[in-house]
C-alpha cells in the first residue's frame, strides 16, 4: 500500500530549544491518523515542516512520494492544509475566499464557484454571505479554513486543531465529511488535545512528546486495553508524579 | 418636484414653528449679523478690486463647510431618516433635501451676499450670466457644507475615519514640509491668485462673462449632487448593505488582483494610506500658490507616487500570515497580481494628478511624463521587492486591537522601511528626470523604458525571494522575531541625539534648499530684489548667488546627513542559509 505521508528524521530548533528532534512517521493511504501531545509538544512545528510552511534544520516530508521542498508543486497540489492560527485574506467574504484559492490552484471558474458554493451551504457559512472573514468568530475561522483546504479535492488533508472553537453540530457536520472522505480513498491527519475525540474519529494514532514520537500505530494497538486518555498521560505525565491537587483549594 | 416641493414646504412649516421665543430671538441676531456681512460683501463689488470679493467669497465657503463641522452637524431640521421607508431613489431623495436646504436663514443670507456677482454682472456687462451663476453658487455652498457634514458623519465610525485622519496628517505633514511657504505668505501682502481658482470663486469669473466658469459650476453642482445622493444611501443603510461584487477574474493572477483590489478598497489601513499619500502629494505641491508659485504645482502626481510607495513598502508584512496561503500555490503568481493591482489602484490618481495640474501650471509637459513613468514603474517593482527583502513582522489583521492604522509593533522599523523606499523609488525616477531637463521629450521613453524594467526585473527578484524564502518570511511574521541576517534601515538603532538630528535634518532640510537656495536664486535672475523673506535678495549684488548656493549646500547637507544616520548597517556577516 502507498504511503500518503512519510517523514524521516524531522528535526526543528528554535535558538537552544529543540522543537522537534528527529520524528519519524508514516502515514499510510485511506488512514484516518491522529497526532496527539501535550501544549508544545511540537504538533504544529511537525504538522508545519510536513506541508512545506517550515523548513526543517533536518530530515525530510514526501506526500505521496512527492518530497515537499524538492518537488513542492506536485507535493502541494495533492494536501490539503489547515493551520492553526494563521491569517487569511481578511478583507474577502467566505465565497471570495474559496473563489480566489480555487483560480490560485488553476481550477476552472465553474468547478471553483460551484464547488464554493456546496461547502459554504454544508458548512452553514452561506449566511454570513456578506461578511469579511475578519469579522467571522472563531469557530466560522476554523469552518473557511477547512473549506479552503477540501476545495481542490485533494488526496492528502493535514488538519491541526481542526475543531477547537467549533460548536457541537458543526463539529458533527464536519465529522461526517472527513469519515466521507477517508472512505471515499483519501488520508488525514488530524492535530487534537481532546483524545475522545481522536478515539472516536482515527484508526491510527501518534503519541508526541518533548519533540519525538513516543508512541505510534493503530489506535487498538497503542491503546491496549486503556482508554486512550489514560494511556497517554501513562506515556506522557512522568511516572511517579501523577496528578497534582491544589491542596488550599478545597476545604 | 412634488418631492422637492413638499420638503421645502415641511422645512418652512418646522422652522415656523421653531422660530419662536428665545430661538426666534437666535435667529434673528444671527440674521441681522448675516444681513451686515452680506451688505459688506455687495459694498466690496461695487467697490473693490474682485480679488478681494474673491476672498470675501472664499470666505463664505470656509464658513458653510466648516460651520457645521465644529458646531454640532449643521442643519438638521429635515432628516434623510424621516423619508427611510417611503423607498425614494437615493437621486431623488438628495434633490429634495437640497430644495429644503435652501430654506432657511443661512440660504437666504448668502443669497443676500451673492447679490454682489450680479452687481459684477452689471459693472462687466454679463447680467445674463451672473443670475444663474448666482444660483449655483449657493447651490455649491449648500452642497458643499452637506457632503462636507456627511463626511465627517461617516468618518467618525467607519472607512471614512481612516481617509479623513490620512488625508488630515498628510497634508499637516506637507505643510510642516512646506513651512517655509507659510512664512513667506505671512510676509506679503495682498491675496493670493489662487483664491480666484477656488469653487467660491467661480462665480465671480461665470459673472465677469467667462462662461466655462458657469459649466464648471454646474458640474460642480451635478458631482456633490452625485456625491451626497451616495453618502445618503451609506447613511440610510449603516449596517453593510452593499453588495458584494462577485470576483469576475478566471486565471490565478487575476484572482491576486481580484483579492488586492479589495483589500485596497475595503481594507483601513489602505484606505488611511492612500488618502495619506494623496493629501501629502497635493499639499505638498499646491502650498507654494500661497506666496503666488505656481512652479511646485506639477509635481504632485510624482510626489504622490513616491508617497504612496513608502505607505506600501510592508505590503507582505500587512497581510501577515496570510502569506501561507501563497505558499501553499507554488504555481500562481503572487508578485505580479499584487504589482498590476498596486498600479491599478495609483496610477490613475498620479496620472490625473501629474496631467491636470501641469496643465494648470503650463509645463513642464516632458519632465512631469517622464517622471511619472519612471517612478511608477520604479515603485511597482521596488514595493514587492523591499517588502520581501526588509519584510517587518506585523500583527495579524484579525488580532489588532483597537486602532486599524496600527499594523505593527516595530514602528522603528516601519519607518526605516519607508524612508528606505522613498530613497529608493526616488532613484529610479533619477535617468528619466536628467534626460528630460537636458534633452527634453526624450525623458519620457526613457521613463517608460526604466519604469518597465524596474517592474520586470524587481518583479522577478521579489517571486525569487519569495519562492526562496517563503517559509522564512512565514515564520518572521508568525513569530515577530527577524532573522539577525538581514540589512537594517532603521531609526530604532540611534540613540535619541542622532534620532532628533535625522527628523530635523529631514524636516527642515526643504527650507534653505528650496526657497533659499533655489527660489531666491530664480528671483535674483529675474531681478525680484528685496522679495519678502528671501536673504539673497536683500543682499549687495556681489553676495546674492553665493549666498543662494550656500543655502542649497546647506540643504542638500541636511538631506544627506539624515540619510547618512539612518543608512543601512550590516551588523553581522550573513551565514549561509
Amino acid at each position: 500500500m502507498q504511503t500518503a505521508l512519510e517523514l524521516r528524521g524531522l528535526t526543528k530548533r528554535f535558538g537552544d530549544k529543540v522543537a522537534v528532534d528527529g520524528i519519524d512517521l508514516t502515514v499510510p493511504q485511506g488512514s484516518f491518523y491522529g497526532l496527539v501531545g501535550q501544549n508544545g509538544a511540537g504538533k504544529t512545528t511537525t504538522l508545519s515542516m510536513a506541508v512545506g510552511l517550515l523548513r526543517p534544520d533536518g530530515g525530510t516530508a514526501q506526500i505521496f512520494g512527492a518530497d515537499v521542498w524538492t518537488a513542492p508543486d506536485t507535493a502541494k497540489a495533492i494536501v490539503g492544509v489547515l493551520p492553526d492560527g494563521l491569517a487569511m485574506p481578511e478583507r474577502l467574504t467566505g465565497r471570495e475566499v474559496l473563489t480566489y484559492l480555487g483560480l490560485l490552484r488553476g481550477m476552472a471558474k465553474d468547478v471553483v464557484a460551484q464547488r464554493a458554493a456546496e461547502l459554504l451551504e454544508v458548512l452553514e457559512l452561506d449566511t454570513a454571505e456578506k461578511a469579511l472573514v475578519i469579522e467571522y468568530s472563531t469557530g466560522m475561522r476554523k469552518k473557511i479554513g477547512l473549506a479552503t483546504a477540501l476545495l481542490h479535492a485533494p488526496r492528502l488533508l493535514v488538519l491541526d486543531e481542526p475543531f477547537e472553537a467549533v460548536d457541537p453540530v458543526s463539529a458533527a457536520t464536519i465529522k461526517t465529511i472527513l469519515r466521507g472522505f477517508v472512505a471515499g480513498g483519501g488520508s488525514i491527519v488530524l492535530s487534537s488535545h481532546v483524545m475522545a475525540l481522536v478515539e472516536q474519529l482515527c484508526d491510527h494514532v501518534a503519541v508526541v512528546d518533548a519533540g519525538t514520537v513516543v508512541a505510534a500505530g493503530p489506535l487498538d494497538q497503542v491503546r491496549g486495553t486503556n482508554t486512550l486518555e489514560d494511556t497517554f498521560v501513562g506515556l506522557v505525565g512522568g511516572q511517579d508524579k501523577g496528578i497534582k491537587e491544589l491542596s488550599w483549594l478545597s476545604k | 418636484m412634488a418631492v422637492e416641493v413638499t420638503m421645502a414646504q415641511m422645512k418652512f412649516a418646522i422652522l415656523r414653528h421653531a422660530f419662536r421665543g428665545q430661538r426666534a430671538q437666535t435667529a434673528g441676531t444671527g440674521a441681522v449679523l448675516g444681513g451686515l456681512l452680506a451688505a459688506g460683501t455687495v459694498y466690496l463689488a461695487f467697490s473693490g478690486p474682485f480679488e478681494v470679493l474673491a476672498a470675501a467669497y472664499a470666505v463664505w465657503l470656509l464658513g458653510w463647510v466648516l460651520g457645521p463641522v465644529f458646531m454640532g452637524g449643521g442643519d438638521e431640521t429635515v432628516r434623510p431618516e424621516y423619508f427611510a421607508l417611503l423607498g425614494l431613489p437615493a437621486r431623488r431623495l438628495a434633490t429634495g433635501l437640497l430644495t429644503a436646504a435652501f430654506v432657511g436663514v443661512a440660504p437666504l443670507v448668502s443669497l443676500a451676499a451673492l447679490l454682489g456677482l450680479l452687481v459684477v454682472g452689471v459693472r462687466s456687462g454679463s447680467v445674463l450670466l451672473a443670475v444663474p451663476a448666482m444660483l449655483l453658487q449657493l447651490a455649491v455652498f449648500v452642497l458643499l457644507s452637506k457632503v462636507s457634514v456627511a463626511l465627517v458623519g461617516l468618518a467618525l465610525r467607519s472607512r471614512l475615519g481612516a481617509i479623513g485622519s490620512g488625508l488630515v496628517n498628510g497634508l499637516i505633514l506637507a505643510a510642516l514640509g512646506q513651512i517655509w511657504v507659510f512664512f513667506a505668505a505671512f510676509g506679503q501682502t495682498g491675496i493670493p491668485s489662487a483664491v480666484r481658482y477656488l469653487p467660491s470663486s467661480w462665480g465671480l469669473l461665470a459673472a465677469q462673462g467667462d462662461w466655462r466658469a458657469l459649466a464648471a459650476l454646474v458640474v460642480l453642482v451635478l458631482v456633490l449632487l452625485a456625491a451626497w445622493a451616495a453618502l445618503l444611501g451609506k447613511r440610510a443603510t449603516r449596517v453593510s448593505g452593499s453588495g458584494r461584487r462577485r470576483i469576475a477574474a478566471a486565471s490565478s493572477g487575476g484572482a491576486v488582483i481580484a483579492k488586492e483590489l479589495r483589500t485596497w478598497s475595503r481594507d483601513l489601513v489602505r484606505n488611511h494610506q492612500a488618502a495619506f499619500a494623496l493629501a501629502y502629494g497635493v499639499g505638498f505641491a499646491a502650498s507654494p500658490l500661497l506666496i503666488g508659485w505656481n512652479g511646485m504645482l506639477p509635481y504632485a502626481g510624482p510626489i504622490f507616487v513616491v508617497m504612496a510607495a513608502a505607505m506600501a513598502s510592508n505590503l507582505y508584512g500587512t497581510d501577515g500570515t496570510a502569506l501561507w496561503l501563497t505558499l501553499m500555490t507554488p504555481g500562481a503568481s503572487d508578485v505580479r497580481g499584487r504589482q498590476l493591482a498596486w498600479l491599478s489602484v495609483q496610477a490613475p490618481i498620479a496620472i490625473v494628478l501629474g496631467v491636470a495640474f501641469t496643465f494648470l501650471a503650463s509645463g513642464p509637459w516632458p519632465l512631469i511624463l517622464a517622471l511619472l513613468a519612471a517612478l511608477l514603474g520604479g515603485a511597482a517593482g521596488l514595493i514587492p521587492l523591499v517588502s520581501v527583502y526588509a519584510l517587518v513582522p506585523g500583527t495579524d489583521p484579525h488580532r489588532r486591537a483597537g486602532n486599524p492604522l496600527r499594523t505593527s509593533e516595530d514602528d522603528g522599523g516601519l519607518t526605516g522601511l519607508a524612508y528606505l523606499m522613498l530613497a529608493s523609488v526616488l532613484v529610479t525616477g533619477v535617468p528619466a528626470g536628467l534626460t528630460a531637463i537636458y534633452l527634453g521629450w526624450a525623458g519620457v521613453p526613457v521613463g517608460l523604458l526604466t519604469g518597465a524594467l524596474c517592474w520586470w526585473g524587481f518583479g522577478l527578484l521579489a517571486e525569487r525571494r519569495l519562492r526562496s524564502h517563503g517559509p522564512e518570511l512565514l515564520d518572521t511574521m508568525r513569530t515577530g522575531r527577524k532573522p539577525q541576517t538581514r540589512t537594517s534601515f532603521r531609526t530604532d538603532h540611534l540613540s535619541k541625539t542622532e534620532k532628533a538630528i535625522a527628523g530635523w535634518c529631514f524636516g527642515l532640510g526643504a527650507i534653505p534648499l528650496i526657497p533659499q537656495g533655489i527660489l531666491a536664486a530664480v528671483f535674483v535672475s529675474n531681478g525680484m530684489l528685496r522679495h519678502s523673506w528671501f536673504l539673497a535678495t536683500y543682499l549687495p549684488a556681489g553676495w546674492r548667488y553665493p549666498v543662494a548656493a550656500g543655502f542649497i549646500a546647506l540643504g542638500l547637507a541636511m538631506y544627506g546627513t539624515g540619510l547618512w544616520l539612518v543608512r543601512p548597517n550590516r551588523p553581522k556577516p550573513a551565514p549561509a542559509c
